[in-house]
């Protein structure tokens, strides 16, 4: 059944293959009937009067095929809406959007980072430890309850929980080479016994050290 | 005999003639026209989808040699690119529907499937001149049949182009055609009968 009525259809427009016979179709009375009635319609539609567009926008085109310039002719549009308006400016607004969010993350963690290691650099300078702080060591995981040093060299006995005997015997030797501030640059020669902690006996030799 | 398009457009893109363009758009004009206001139903929108169309066609020939002889047939192209910038235009309208191919291309059951468009009929306005009720009652076809009833009789397309065109089996072409027709029927015919009794009165 709706081949037959695609094959009345295909007829009606001359589109009909060889092998369908329209005079076949027609036998039945509910094609014929639906063949005549698209029949009329059709034949109501083929002769329309046909439009054509305004001559000013014929000669546009004449103009645009002869110099080749389409820009201006696409411009004069009549306006489209808002509607696309909007998503014109989206398609445009989003991705630069995007682009400087970018951006600005990008020098924000940058400027984030310089200002962050010239902190560091400030209060390593100020306790005076940069020169002897390596700048990795900023970052190592240091307890809350690890020990201090005092002034004197000597440590405190809150540094229970760590092996503190290297970190003693390290202050001990660094107290012991300390100068006593009658040693300077310049000054002249003194005998090692006089220094402190030297043997106020003076040199000995290794044997009788041993003895 | 008149030159075929193909060779007008290599006369245009190879020679620069001028005339040779001009004779392709004096011989589709009233085609590509006739769709696209058949389409946005606005003659100065119309205007406007004409010129751009072939300002893109200009654009295209000039600029890609090659671009056409991909394509095809001259007119199917620059129809094409009508169909396109009249969706453009009606989507942006939001007074364009699409239709997903998968609820067309069933093709066994097609024609039982297809709604029938019966409350048109009651939709036809009060106009006296045949033209006029022929051109509103297209108007008041559903999108789907009054694209297809423009392609094939205002731009002369073959069923099979018009389904290549829209991306629709030519059979679902067909039967928005067939439809577009009854609906077309039902419509003259109420009108006729309204113009008889206001006679008679």
């Amino acid at each position: 059944m709706k081949n037959e009525k695609r094959d009345i259809l295909l007829h009606l427009y001359g589109e009909a293959d060889s092998e369908s016979d329209l005079r076949t179709l027609l036998l039945k009375s509910d094609l014929k009937d639906e063949h005549t009635a698209l029949s009329e319609t059709k034949f109501r539609l083929d002769l329309r009067k046909r439009d054509r567009p305004d001559i000013r926008v014929i000669e546009t085109i004449m103009t645009a095929a002869r110099t080749g310039d389409t820009g201006s002719g696409v411009s004069s549009r009549i306006d489209r809406g808002p509607l696309q308006r909007i998503s014109r400016l989206k398609k445009m607004f989003i991705p630069a959007v995007g682009i400087a969010a970018i951006i600005l993350f990008s020098v924000g963690v940058g400027l984030y980072s310089v200002q962050l290691k010239s902190n560091s650099a400030s209060l390593l300078s100020a306790s005076g430890q940069n020169d002897l702080v390596p700048p990795e060591s900023l970052y190592r995981f240091v307890p809350s309850r690890q020990g201090t040093i005092s002034p004197s060299g000597s440590v405190n006995n809150e540094l229970s929980w760590d092996d503190q005997s290297t970190l003693s015997t390290l202050n001990g030797r660094i107290n012991t080479m300390k100068p006593s501030g009658l040693l300077d640059w310049g000054e002249s020669a003194v005998p090692l016994e006089m220094l402190p902690g030297s043997n106020p006996r003076g040199f000995q030799t290794a044997g009788s050290i041993r003895k | 005999m008149l030159p075929a398009d193909e060779d007008l457009v290599v006369k245009y893109v190879e020679h620069g003639d001028e005339r040779a363009f001009r004779t392709l758009v004096d011989r589709h004009q009233e085609r590509v026209f006739g769709y696209l206001l058949g389409m946005v139903r606005d003659r100065e929108v119309a205007n406007d989808l004409f010129q751009e169309t072939f300002l893109k066609v200009i654009s295209a020939l000039s600029r890609e040699r090659g671009s056409y002889t991909v394509q095809g047939k001259f007119l199917g192209w620059v129809l094409r690119i009508a169909r396109n910038a009249a969706l453009d235009h009606l989507r942006a309208r939001k007074k364009w529907k699409d239709v997903s191919s998968s609820q067309t291309d069933d093709e066994v059951d097609y024609w039982e499937k297809l709604p029938d468009e019966s409350p048109l009929v009651d939709v036809l306005l009060h106009r006296s001149e045949q033209s006029e009720v022929l051109r509103d009652s297209i108007d008041a076809l559903p999108e789907e049949q009054r694209e297809v009833l423009l392609l094939r009789h205002e731009a002369d397309m073959t069923f099979r182009e018009i389904a290549d065109l829209t991306g629709c089996s030519i059979n679902t072409a067909l039967g928005r055609m067939r439809y577009a027709l009854i609906n077309l029927r039902r419509q003259l015919m109420a009108q006729h009968s309204k113009d008889l009794t206001e006679v008679a009165e």
